[in-house]
């Protein structure tokens, strides 16, 4: 091949150093998680565990949210319900079954093929448009409950059956394995999913559409399989929950949820798994502050809204400081080591 | 037929195209042979941007067709590039949210992405960028990025919308070289006339969507109706 001479221009402004970092495989930065979380089930008290079980089943829905937002730029208000439809198919399943493994599968498929559905529409909209039609899911999806009382116990809910776990383990131990285990498998196939081509055609349509088609992206089909690989976390974000409360109702997937849920990723870090995890474990740590907070001050009123207004003001902190989210923090303190030394 | 698809292996009959009362083309016809570069000038709105745009499929033309290796084609920008047609946009569009590498890795369809997109970098002397975000880089490194995102897909057909637009005599004078080393057919839109004559096999000269010319470099240059329309408009 012909080598042409190139003139190297403004040569000083380059990166100094490798071409590019190497980074760690998923596969072990998960098994290092998985050890970490066993280490933890055993010292932590029952309480402080079943917590732990909720950080995980809120981890799934961040790590699937964020890769449709943060990587895709698709933003989604309907999360919340999502995690309804997974929900109330695991109670649904399980009660009928009484297969946790089935009900699990159900739970995950039936979100799947409504995340389908939306992400089909969704991929013909753009910003506020996308915004409202998720928004219209998440109304609709919990009023659903009520119109078919007879199935859904309107607001009632559900009540979900389940086997006791093996003796010799707490069930909160038990509850934080089981989510945990869920958190990790999901987590670790986003991570293999959007470590190459899939994850670079997603961001690729996220920054420019023209280009990306250019480069032979087809637009939609990227859009919509985002969408139904996040909806598929949701699914089984809400069938934990279900597992974990051992019940269902409209009342747990508020249209606030979804918001949480997107504050949470921005928080954490918009686009990074770890930023995910962050954004979970403020979803379970935040409100259990406001709440004892607003126990304190004897206003119970406030309780809900201070859980909002908590995650407001820490979203604006956390935005001043660090624009990148929590997840930026590492790299942008060996960055400032880095420049002063 | 053989010999006739190796004849034109891309081409343009009577391709019009109107935009409510504007005409942007206006009966243009082109026959690209393979390995040949065709360069495509004219005044700004010409229709030279809307020529591509017909090519790539993001604009539909009112009247007229396409064929691709002498048969007909309607084209889906999607497509372009497993047909091996490439092409850079005339401002650079790039991937704002991911690096240099990253960002000519989008362009490449094959298995080794990372190690053929370092040698486009390298090929367009940019590969010292590859960790870098195209944002905070001169304008110049970025056409070449943009250039090389084109480059790593191998395309047989290469399409470039002003690459020399806001580069230095240097600068251009690399690119003809580059240009010229490809190998590959090149549709080439370019305000630069010194790039454009020495590069090109053949020029199409459009006015206000109108082919006024069509011919060599020398014909063009010496073609009167050219003179006045683009080059006295110029001068
Ligand atoms: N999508 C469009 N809608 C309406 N008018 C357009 C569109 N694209 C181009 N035009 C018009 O068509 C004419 C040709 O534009 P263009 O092809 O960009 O010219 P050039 O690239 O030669 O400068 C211009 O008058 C331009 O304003
Ligand atoms: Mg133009």
């Amino acid at each position: 091949m012909t080598t042409i001479e190139s003139r190297p221009e403004t040569a000083t402004k380059a990166p100094p150093g490798a071409k590019r970092r190497r980074r760690v495989h998923p596969v072990i930065v998960i098994a290092l998680g998985a050890v970490l979380v066993v280490a933890l089930t055993y010292v932590l008290p029952p309480f402080r565990n079943y917590q732990l079980a909720t950080v995980g089943a809120y981890f799934c829905v961040t790590a699937g949210l964020t890769v449709l937002t943060g990587l895709n730029g698709q933003l989604s208000l309907g999360h919340g319900a999502l995690m309804a439809t997974g929900a109330y198919t695991l109670a649904l399943a399980q009660n009928r079954w009484e297969s946790l493994p089935l009900s699990f599968a159900l739970a995950v498929l039936v979100t799947t093929g409504v995340g389908a559905v939306i992400g089909l529409a969704a991929a013909r909209l753009r910003g506020p448009y996308l915004a409202g039609l998720t928004l219209a899911v998440a109304i609709v999806v919990p009023s659903v409950t009520s119109t078919f009382d007879e199935t859904f116990n309107s607001d009632q809910g559900l009540s979900v059956f389940l086997e006791p776990p093996p003796e010799q383990y707490p069930m909160e131990q038990w509850q934080a394995w089981l989510c945990w285990a869920a958190a990790l498998v999901v987590v670790l196939l986003l991570a293999l999913l959007v470590r190459g081509r899939f994850g670079r055609d997603l961001r690729a349509v996220r920054d420019d559409e023209t280009a990306a088609k250019l480069a032979g992206i087809n637009i939609a089909r990227t859009q919509v399989l985002a969408f139904v690989v996040s909806a598929a976390c949701a699914g089984v974000a809400g069938a934990l929950f279900a597992y974990l409360a051992q019940s269902v109702s409209p009342g747990a997937f508020p249209l606030t949820l979804s918001l949480f849920l997107l504050m949470a990723i921005v928080i954490g870090g918009l686009g990074s798994l770890f930023g995910a995890l962050w954004g979970a474990l403020l979803l379970v740590v935040l409100p259990a502050l406001s709440q004892s907070v607003g126990e304190q001050t004897g206003s119970q009123r406030l309780e809900g809204n201070l859980a909002l207004i908590v995650f407001g003001v820490v979203l604006v902190v956390v935005m001043l400081a660090a624009p990148g989210g929590l997840a930026s923090i590492p790299s942008r303190i060996s960055r400032l080591i880095r420049r002063n030394r | 037929m053989s010999t006739d698809s190796q004849l034109k292996e891309l081409a343009l009959h009577d391709i019009s195209v109107r935009f409510g009362g504007l005409t942007a083309l206006d009966n243009v016809s082109l026959r690209v042979a393979p390995g040949r570069i065709v360069g495509v000038i004219g005044p700004n709105g010409a229709g030279k941007t809307t020529l591509f745009n017909v090519i790539c499929g993001f604009v539909q033309p009112t009247s007229g067709s396409l064929t691709l290796d002498g048969r007909p084609w309607r084209p889906r920008p999607h497509h372009l590039s497993r047909l091996g047609i490439a092409r850079t946009l005339q401002g650079v569009g790039q991937f704002a949210g991911m690096t240099v590498l990253e960002n000519v890795m989008v362009g490449a369809r094959h298995r080794h992405a990372e190690s053929e997109a370092l040698a486009a970098l390298e090929r367009c002397g940019v590969d010292r960028y590859a960790s870098a975000y195209p944002g905070a880089l001169p304008y110049a490194i970025r056409k070449r990025i943009e250039l090389a995102r084109a480059l790593v897909a191998k395309p047989r057909i290469l399409m470039l919308d002003e690459p020399a637009g806001g580069l230095d005599a240097d600068e251009i004078a690399w690119l003809g070289a580059l240009i010229k080393a490809t190998g590959t057919t090149v549709l080439l839109v370019e305000h630069h006339m010194d790039l454009v004559m020495s590069v090109c096999d053949e020029i199409l000269v459009l006015d206000f969507g109108k082919p006024i010319a069509l011919g060599s470099p020398e014909e063009i240059s010496a073609d009167p109706k050219v003179t006045e329309a683009y080059l006295g408009a110029a001068a």
